[in-house]
Order: structure tokens, then sequence, then C-alpha cells
């Protein structure tokens, strides 16, 4: 086991960083530790407005983030420390190759967790980790979280207070689970840089030497982020088919919205609103791309000053 | 020849999983070895190889449908 250097929080390249190193290496068993600044990451196949709020995340300022693993919706910040195995597939498909020597290592440095379900951590019956998993060409990609310091409230606020009823979708829904800081738990304390030092220590021998990337390797990550995270077709384009109605009020008076999205493309919009030009409405979201950004501007020219009020109504 | 390509069973617990994303439509080509569909299950996103090369005839399922374990998912027609 080796570790492999990756030092940026920006979470569009992180998602890129692993995708390339997995496809890169692959000789190579490698364990590395990483954290994104605040985003909300996604799994593969989720449909994104289902998950969360996507007009207050834009309000924050949050960037959603698809990932290529499966499972659910989680809220990343700088109190949190993910980590990665790229390892190679040996029989059938198993969590506890890797989450055992995570629950070891935790413990080993004064982490009082154990597994719990069949991909999490936990302290008590409070999860502190969650993992998932891509498998592919005959190699295993699986990561997880490791909350340390991460602000509950906002993970609270963002991934369990804004579940969208609006939505008929396939796809895979996120579960709800009680978190902990692993922090708060400690005997000795200790700070974030010596728990990941710590940890690292743990999992990878202290004489392997830490792969790092070339230049040229880099500037092909950032072609990756640039290309496929950071992409619509990505991040929206791959949201699954669903059917959205969502009623309530606009502007003092009732409105409803009904439209069907498939591969991110709205179809079949109606705007019922007296406030509202509902022609207007449907003509210009006819077509248009799931998209916060561009239903936004239309909101904008649909509803004027009132444009971020009537987005609520279309996420 | 008509071969059937299944849904498999990842794990021994494993009863189904979702049908994710067609990596290929019908008509095209596939060689042996190369990515079909992608499923997941338990919050693992797995590719599925096509264990021969052909032609894929036949898609059975929909993006976002489960199927139950051994089901048949494709037909690849094969020399």
């Amino acid at each position: 086991m080796r570790t492999i250097v990756n030092s940026s929080h920006d979470p569009f390249y992180n998602q890129a960083f692993e995708e390339f190193v997995f496809q890169t290496f692959p000789e190579d068993d490698l364990f590395f530790l990483w954290q994104n600044s605040p985003a909300v990451v996604v799994g593969c196949y989720q449909n994104i407005c289902r998950e969360v709020s996507v007009p207050a995340l834009r309000r924050l300022g949050i960037p959603i983030v698809r990932r290529s693993s499966g499972g659910g919706t989680v809220y990343h910040d700088l109190g949190n420390v993910n980590y990665t195995f790229l390892v190679k597939r040996d029989g059938p498909v198993d969590y506890d190759r890797c989450l055992m020597p995570m629950v070891e290592a935790l413990n080993a440095i004064g982490v009082p967790a154990r597994k719990n379900r069949s991909c999490d951590i936990a302290i008590g019956e409070q999860k502190i980790s969650g993992s998932a998993q891509r498998v592919s060409g005959g190699r295993i990609l699986q990561h997880g979280t490791l909350l340390f310091q991460s602000d509950l409230t906002a993970l609270d606020q963002i991934t369990t207070h804004h579940k969208n009823d609006c939505i008929q979708s396939k796809g895979i829904a996120s579960a709800i689970c009680p978190v902990t800081n692993i922090r708060a738990h400690l005997t000795q304390d200790m700070t974030l840089d010596a728990f990941q030092a710590r940890l690292l220590a743990q999992l990878v021998p202290m004489d392997a030497q830490p792969l790092t990337l070339t230049a040229a390797q880099e500037e092909a990550v950032r072609r990756l982020r640039d290309e496929k995270y950071r992409s619509w077709a990505w991040t929206w384009g791959k949201t699954p088919a669903f059917q959205y109605e969502k009623e309530g009020l606009f502007a003092g008076v009732p409105i409803r919205v009904t439209y069907a999205a498939k591969k991110g493309i709205l179809s079949d919009v109606s705007v019922d609103c007296a406030a509202l030009d509902s022609k207007d409405a449907a003509r210009l979201l006819e077509g248009a791309r799931l998209d916060p950004e561009g239903l936004a501007a239309v909101c904008h020219t649909l509803a004027g000053e009132q444009g971020d009020m009537l987005l609520e109504y279309l996420l | 020849m008509e071969k059937e390509l299944t849904m498999p069973k990842l794990r021994p617990e494993m009863k189904d999983g979702v049908l994710c994303a067609w990596l290929k439509e019908e008509g095209d080509m596939v060689t042996a070895g190369e990515p079909l569909f992608e499923i997941e299950t338990d919050k693992v996103v797995n590719q599925i190889e096509a264990t021969e090369s052909g032609v894929l005839k036949k898609q059975l399922f929909e993006e976002g449908d489960t199927v139950d374990v051994e089901a048949p998912v494709a037909i690849l027609e094969t020399k």
C-alpha cells in the first residue's frame, strides 16, 4: 500500500483526481486522504432535485458535485476528511476488505469506532463515516467520509431538511442517519492535521515512498475536471428521468408547476399562475436544460425581481 | 447465436440491482471485455463487461429499472 499526495480542496478537481489515479496506476494498491471545501456530493445515479434544495444551495454558493460511485448525498466541509482505497478486485463485492482496516486504524489512534450496517462506521449509534464503491476493470475504488469536526448544523440543514417530495423519479435515494463528529469522542484531543497524519501512518507503511503526479498529469486532472466533473452533461444530464409537480403561493396567488425531465431536458411544462404569463413560461421552459443558472435566468425574465422566488417552484 | 447477459449476483445476499446506464445502444458492436452497462446495488456502481464479442441486439430494461439477480438484461448476437 502506497499513498499519493493531493492537497487540493477543490471538490471538482478532487473527483477528477480520484478517477485519474484509479485509471492511471492499475498496478498499485493506493490509499489517500483528501478534503473538500464546502460542497454537496451526490451519488452517480441520484436525482439532485430530490435530495437537496437546489435554490437554497445556489443562494449559499455551495457547489453540487456528482461522483462516480454509488450511494447517497453527503455534505463535505473542511472539518470532514475523505479517504480513498484503490485496490485490485478479488472475489465478490465486499466492503469489509477496506472498511475493517479503516475501523482498526481508527481504534488504534483512540477513536472508539465500530462498523455499522454494511458500509458505515459509527461511534455508539451515531454515524461518523459512510462509504461507497465503484468497480471497473477488475479494480475497486472505495471511498468514504470521516466527520472529524464538521459543521453538523449545516450538514443537517442541507442533507435532511430539503428532501423534495414534488418529484416522482427512479434512481437511488439517500438514507438519513444521526451523525456525530469524531473529535467529540476522543479521550485525548488531537487536531485535524494530527488525525490525518496518524491515520495515514496506520494504513500506509512508513517506508513506502508516496506517489506524486507530474505537472503533465496534474494538467490532465484539470482537463478531466473541466470536461467532465464541471460539465452540465455529467452533473445534470445524468439525472434519472422524473415527473415534477409543485403547488403553492407565488406573489400572493396560487401557482402550480408541472413538467417532465428526461436526460436533463424539460418537457410538458405547465406553469399555472395568475401573476405570470403562462404561455411565455411554457415557451421559455419547454426544452430547457435542468440547470439552476439557466432556469434562474428564465425566472428573472418571467418574474423580474421575484425571479428567485419563482425558482423555488421550479426545482 | 443469441446470448443472454444477466443481472450478476455480486454478493451472496444480493437480491436485485438497479440498471443505471446503458453504455452501448442497440445495434452497437461490442468486444469481449468492453463495458456494456452499469448497475448499482448497496452503494456500489459496477461496470458489467461483455463476456463475448458481438452486436447488442436488445436492451431488455430501461435505465433506472430494478432487475432481479440472474434475470436477463441484454441479448447479444454473437457469431
